[in-house]
């Protein structure tokens, strides 16, 4: 079974709660570049990372990753 | 050791790895009787340290790569790392076969390529062993 990340609700999630990428990055540790990246795809975090962001947002890390399955 | 004092200690080792390759190569001239090209050598490292340790102040990506935090930045130091090392074999090979053209055994760069290939080796094992 291969999992294939086709998007997140990353920056949806961000913008609910008003949210800068500044304030998201210095949250997580990382830098508003990351997060930037993260948002447009360019980017997919590690497992750590991808909890943190779910933990952050108070939700499961499949509400925030979207995975399609090939 | 704090969590704040670990991070500065990271942060400032690379424009200290850099003063030390500098004081070496101040050494290293100096033993060869050519101070005044080890103080010029010193003095450029210490320039390039001071400016990776100034551009931080300016850049996320040199903040990034300074104080190892960003495993995004980490990735991309590695791949960097990476392509610089592969560019440098390419060029070991290359210098190694115009030796050979002009008749010589090679070398110093047969010895640098067989150093790339164990240490590359040598890397596997120990990332196979640990992963």
């Amino acid at each position: 079974m291969e999992l294939v990340v086709t998007g997140n609700s990353v920056r949806q999630l961000r913008t609910e709660r008003g949210l800068s990428q500044g304030e998201l990055a210095a949250a997580l540790g990382v830098s508003r570049q990351t997060v930037n990246s993260i948002e447009t795809g360019r980017y997919t975090p590690s497992l750590p990372l991808s909890i943190a962001l779910a933990r952050y947002f108070g939700t499961a890390v499949e509400e925030v990753f979207h995975v399609e399955e090939r | 050791m704090s969590r704040n004092a670990r991070s500065a200690l990271v942060c400032w080792a690379t424009p200290a790895a850099a003063a030390l390759l500098g004081a070496g190569y101040f050494a290293a001239y100096t033993v060869s009787g050519h101070p005044g090209a080890g103080l010029v050598a010193l003095g450029f490292m210490l320039a390039v340290g001071a400016a990776f340790a100034l551009s931080a102040r300016y850049s996320e990506t040199m903040r990034g790569l300074l104080n190892r935090r960003d495993e995004r930045i980490i990735g991309i130091d590695l791949r960097a790392t990476a392509a610089a090392g592969l560019l440098l074999i390419m060029a070991v090979l290359i210098g190694s076969m115009v030796e050979m053209a002009r008749g010589n055994s090679g070398a110093p760069y047969t010895w640098l390529a067989a150093v790339a290939g164990v240490g590359y080796i040598v890397a596997v094992i120990v990332e196979r062993a640990r992963r």
